[in-house]
């Protein structure tokens, strides 16, 4: 499984994202390929699910990519991204 | 003696290479397996190596800008780009090795400050790290320093701003956030810092921006792409119809003026473009093996975090505080020159990344009056300083381009304006 994080410019808030959801995952005992970029690659970038701010939901809406997306409040906390998470890890059945 | 002048001239000196060790150090610090080790040095390798293909581009786009407006308008105007600054340090001057050392020396002093005092901040917003390395490594090297003692200094320096700046906007982050989990690292917070310092004297008890119900439309300047694009093609295009399209012909060749300065204009992001994505794969190791330092190090570390962080709680304040930041760095743009000082354009993505911020700084020291009179003053604030620090730039010899994010300015201020004469006097 890939989960992509994605923020305007690619580089800092995304990747701050993503080493936090490599912690939840960890502690989760899940195995995924996690990856950041920008807005305007998401389109072209492979994943099976998309994190991103709440601030991007409308642009995500005009984008009309059709991976699931979660939206965060706030792209660093443990407690928001683990229960944001699991239904879709459950879903998938890996949890 | 032959070996030693070997790995000197080859290794050494050899940007990517040095780079790549240090890359291959962390990782080994870290206990990967040899395939991570592997993979993780020749990715970072690899992505300083798309970062100078990317800053070629970015030279050559600007080279044309910058000849189109000296003969269309009769001036200088310089773009404010940090990653055309870090783009043509590493290639035209040949600092490359100078500033991935830097950005060595500064991981290892914010750690030792953050490991031995009460401030512990950890600064992860890796770009902003690069830039600040960048600034002092061709600062120091402005001011004649040399090898080991540039690289102590820069290390030095950029460790103090790594672990200050985080530490005085934290007052403020503290009121936005509601705790002290996270820092903001980002270096433009002495910009922030004086906005919610103005917000807090003319906003006094106004209402909160995110009371007001703001249009949505601004909202896909996020696109950092989009944002430089909806800016350099206009300002391209008018520019070449000011030079003409005689002048234009000897970039141009056959096709038509207005076409090309169009393209160009686009390859200009396309040189952003490139240049990011070399950062985000230069960094892709060398973030998290410093993160993972780190927290063994210091373990009641506070991480300081790029500023999107911050956007999801004022949405809002992030849109006036953009709006604000650029109708003040308009104004700036045509004031300053009247002073004797180059012009600067305004860059949009500084605009809208430390503009945003700066809007919910605003807001949470003054709500929203506070936040639009503020941000009138950061977008000022914002485009004086690189005034100030391009006569030195150009001395240097930067082609059209000057820094954007304001704490680098300070820091490339505080070499040129103090060491150097200091150092003059030895």
């Amino acid at each position: 499984m890939k989960i992509l994080m994605v923020c305007g410019n690619g580089l800092g808030s995304s990747f701050a994202c993503q080493m936090t959801v490599e912690g939840v995952l960890k502690e989760l005992g899940v195995k995924a390929d996690l990856d950041h970029c920008d807005l305007s690659s998401a389109r072209s970038m492979k994943a099976d699910l998309i994190l991103s701010g709440k601030n991007f939901e409308s642009q995500f809406k005009n984008l009309a990519i059709e991976t699931p997306q979660i939206f965060l409040d706030r792209l660093v906390d443990k407690n928001e991204i683990r229960e944001k998470l699991t239904p879709f890890l459950k879903e998938k059945g890996l949890i | 003696m032959e070996v030693i002048n070997f790995i000197v001239d080859n290794i050494l000196t050899q940007a990517p290479i040095t780079i790549g060790l240090i890359a291959l150090l962390g990782l080994v610090l870290q206990r990967k397996s040899v395939g991570q080790t592997i993979s993780g040095t020749f990715k970072t390798i690899l992505g300083f190596m798309v970062l100078s293909a990317g800053s070629a581009v970015i030279v050559q786009a600007l080279t044309f800008f910058g000849a189109i407006f000296t003969k269309g308008y009769g001036m200088q105007g310089l773009v404010p780009s940090i990653e055309a600054i870090n783009g043509q340090a590493m290639n035209e001057l040949g600092l490359g090795s100078e500033i991935a050392l830097t950005l060595g020396a500064i991981f290892i002093v914010n750690i030792i400050i953050a490991r031995f005092t009460k401030w512990k901040y950890i600064f992860l917003t890796g770009q902003a790290l690069l830039w600040m390395s960048t600034i002092c490594a061709v600062f120091g090297y402005y001011c004649g320093l040399r090898g080991a003692a540039l690289i102590v200094v820069g290390g030095v320096v950029g460790g103090i701003f790594a672990v200050a700046m985080p530490a005085i906007a934290q007052p403020f982050v503290r009121k936005i956030t509601g705790n002290d989990d996270i820092a903001l690292g980002h270096f433009c917070t002495v910009g922030y810092v004086l906005t919610a310092l103005v917000s807090k004297l003319f906003g006094g008890k106004s209402k909160s921006t995110e009371e007001l119900n703001l249009p949505k439309g601004l909202e896909f300047l996020q696109d950092t792409y989009l944002s430089i694009g909806v800016v350099m093609i206009p300002l391209f295009i008018i520019t070449a119809f000011f030079a003409g399209p005689e002048f234009c012909a000897k970039y141009a060749g056959n096709t038509n003026y207005i076409v090309y300065a169009f393209l160009q204009a686009i390859q200009f992001v396309v040189g952003v473009y490139v240049l990011l994505a070399g950062v985000r794969l230069l960094l892709a190791e060398l973030v998290p093996a410093f993160r993972g330092i780190a927290m063994k190090i210091v373990p009641d570390a506070v991480p300081a975090l790029d500023c999107p962080v911050l956007f999801p709680y004022a949405p809002n304040a992030v849109i006036i505080g953009f709006v604000s930041t650029t109708i003040g760095s308009v104004i700036g743009m045509f004031l300053f020159p009247m002073f004797g000082l180059p012009m600067i354009l305004p860059g949009m993505m500084t605009n809208f990344f430390a503009g945003g911020c700066a809007g919910i700084f605003g807001n949470a020291a003054g709500g929203t009056r506070g936040a639009i009179i503020s941000g009138i003053i950061h977008g000022l604030f914002i485009t004086l300083l690189p005034a100030l620090l391009s006569p030195m730039l150009a001395d240097i010899g930067f082609i059209n381009a000057t820094c954007t994010d304001v704490d680098t300015i300070v820091c490339g201020l505080f070499y040129g304006w103090l060491l150097k004469p200091l150092l003059g006097l030895f």
